[in-house]
């Protein structure tokens, strides 16, 4: 299924202030492919985000998705295939309820009433919060709030998943849940996160991004457990490859 | 901070109350939104001295907060708010006005009537208006703004606003929480410090706005604000349009208080 694919070409792109944010990058997503992208604050990941969106336009090279190049004419065909969660779920959801704001999307995109109510209610129960959709958005709890933001872009029915941070905040019980529930879907998925234990589980593959351009991309394996990348690109190699705290005290004693 | 979190609180209380599912609640929008309207337009059409004729239209919130089954203390305190600022506008009447009148002895300026009238059209108009948001939702109301052919900008600006509110003022508050807890000495906030903070709060929220647009055209907004499919006004409906306005149409006819006066002291006789 080719329109599942996903290429950038030398993507570049300076904020107005000058500050260059991406420098040069381009990479290629297929079909069923979990990308993590890691990199130090300020690495140019959300703004990476952004652009493949096309909330942002590059200043130079290009985004196709599928065999569509992204520019203002195709925005329309290529957000009803990409669907992005943002970071802060609060700056996505904003209608009076989760299942109106779950039928946002939907709605923009022209479906009748009978077909919203399909897309919202298989949505909604997919990230397990059916049960919520009267409720106001601003009054779930954090993890709650998270799984509407995903419901919100599920019924959009895209082809590719784009997370921004999708377990930031999150208390360790809700983060795993929201972990299981990235594991489930069958989506191409395109992740950016810090919590890089959680890029180990999910993403097979990862980019890493140091100051605008890619410092390495392939298998998350390879990539993670190299200690002096992840050092020199202000990361670490993830919890779960770095041994017990406990046993490694004890090796010393001994 | 305290009132920054209880009207978090009230805002959200208003959105619960309009979640019920009553009589008055099942109704559709539109037809609630022109009998309050009609409401509004009989409270102002009558003068300042004609304070009798407006109290038979108390009987039209009374009647819909009992069919919707809402708590009367919360709505009356959300009245209470805006009283200052009417009595404000109002204090003034009895002593700009140089006719007078007697009432048991006392000789008083007609400012006071005129001040009474000012009161019992504020009570009226904001208690209603309070009933339709309550009973209502704001969602639905921006239906049937639209329905009404107001532009969608305005209706969008009104639903986005409601919704950020809170935002803001979480937002506020958490400002507020930080500056508090580092300057233990004094109380609220330093006057030299009011601009920055102004400044910040309306910086933090160009970046939200920001944030949020994005986030509405990643997920294909285009201006058009869709809330659903409309309701079809039902039979229900058309009785409860035709019943208020046959009401109203009579008390604006005909002086109510004056009739069951006249009927009672005739009973007497």
């Amino acid at each position: 299924m080719s329109h599942h694919k996903l290429e950038v070409k030398n993507l570049n792109f300076a904020y107005p202030d000058g500050h260059k944010a991406i420098n040069g990058i381009s990479f290629g997503i297929y079909h069923g492919e979990s990308v993590g992208i890691v990199g130090a604050n300020g690495a140019g990941k959300s703004t990476l985000l952004l652009m493949l969106m096309g909330v942002l336009f590059p200043s130079q090279g290009e985004v196709i998705i599928g065999d569509v190049r992204l520019t203002k004419k195709t925005l329309a065909l290529i957000r009803q295939r990409l669907g992005m969660v943002f970071q802060n779920p609060d700056d996505q959801l904003f209608m009076t309820t989760v299942y109106d704001d779950a039928a946002f999307g939907p709605r923009n995109l022209g479906l009748d009433e009978k077909e919203v109510e399909d897309r919202v209610m298989k949505s909604l129960d997919m990230v397990g919060i059916s049960h919520l959709k009267d409720r106001a958005p601003y009054k779930l709890s954090g993890g709650e709030k998270r799984a509407a933001a995903i419901a919100t872009v599920l019924s959009m029915q895209p082809d590719i998943l784009i997370m921004d941070e999708p377990t930031s905040s999150l208390d360790p019980k809700s983060r795993r849940k929201v972990m299981e529930l990235l594991k489930s879907f069958e989506h191409t998925k395109i992740i950016t996160s810090h919590d890089l234990d959680m890029v180990f589980e999910i993403c097979e593959r990862t980019i890493v991004l140091k100051e605008g351009k890619v410092a390495a991309d392939g298998l998350t394996s390879e990539i993670l457990s190299n200690e002096e990348l992840m050092q020199s690109c202000c990361l670490e190699v993830p919890l779960a490859l770095q041994g017990c705290p406990l046993c490694k005290a004890k090796k010393k004693n001994i | 901070m305290s009132s920054i979190g209880n009207s978090l609180y009230n805002l959200g209380h208003l959105d619960d109350l309009a979640r019920k599912q009553t009589i008055i609640h099942k109704l559709h929008p539109f037809v609630k939104l022109i009998v309050t309207l009609v409401f509004l337009t009989m409270v102002a059409s009558f003068g300042r001295y004609e304070i009798a004729r407006l109290l038979p239209l108390l009987f039209y919130p009374v009647i819909i907060i009992n069919l919707a089954e809402l708590p009367i203390a919360p709505i009356l305190k959300r009245i209470l708010i805006v009283e200052p600022f009417v009595i404000g506008i109002g204090i003034l009447n009895p002593l700009f006005e140089k006719q007078t009148f007697v009432l048991g002895g006392l000789t008083l300026s007609t400012g006071w009537i005129t001040f009474l009238s000012i009161f019992i059209k504020s009570i009226l108009t904001v208690f209603v208006v309070l009933l339709l948001v309550a009973t209502t939702g704001m969602d639905k109301l921006a239906a049937a703004l639209r329905m009404m052919k107001i532009p969608k900008l305005f209706i969008l600006q009104l639903l986005l606003t409601y919704r950020y509110i809170s935002v803001l003022l979480e937002e506020a508050q958490r400002m507020l929480r930080s500056y508090v807890l580092r300057s233990p000495l004094q109380k609220g906030v330093h006057i030299r410090d009011w601009g920055s903070f102004a400044g910040q709060l309306v910086l933090r929220t160009f970046d939200r706005a920001q944030r949020i647009y994005q986030a509405m055209c990643v997920r294909g907004f285009t201006g058009e604000y869709n809330t659903g499919e409309g309701m079809k006004l039902k039979i229900a409906d058309i009785l409860y349009l035709g019943g208020w306005m046959l009401f109203f149409a009579a008390v604006r006819l005909y002086d109510i208080p004056m009739l069951i006066g006249t009927l009672l002291t005739g009973v007497i006789k």
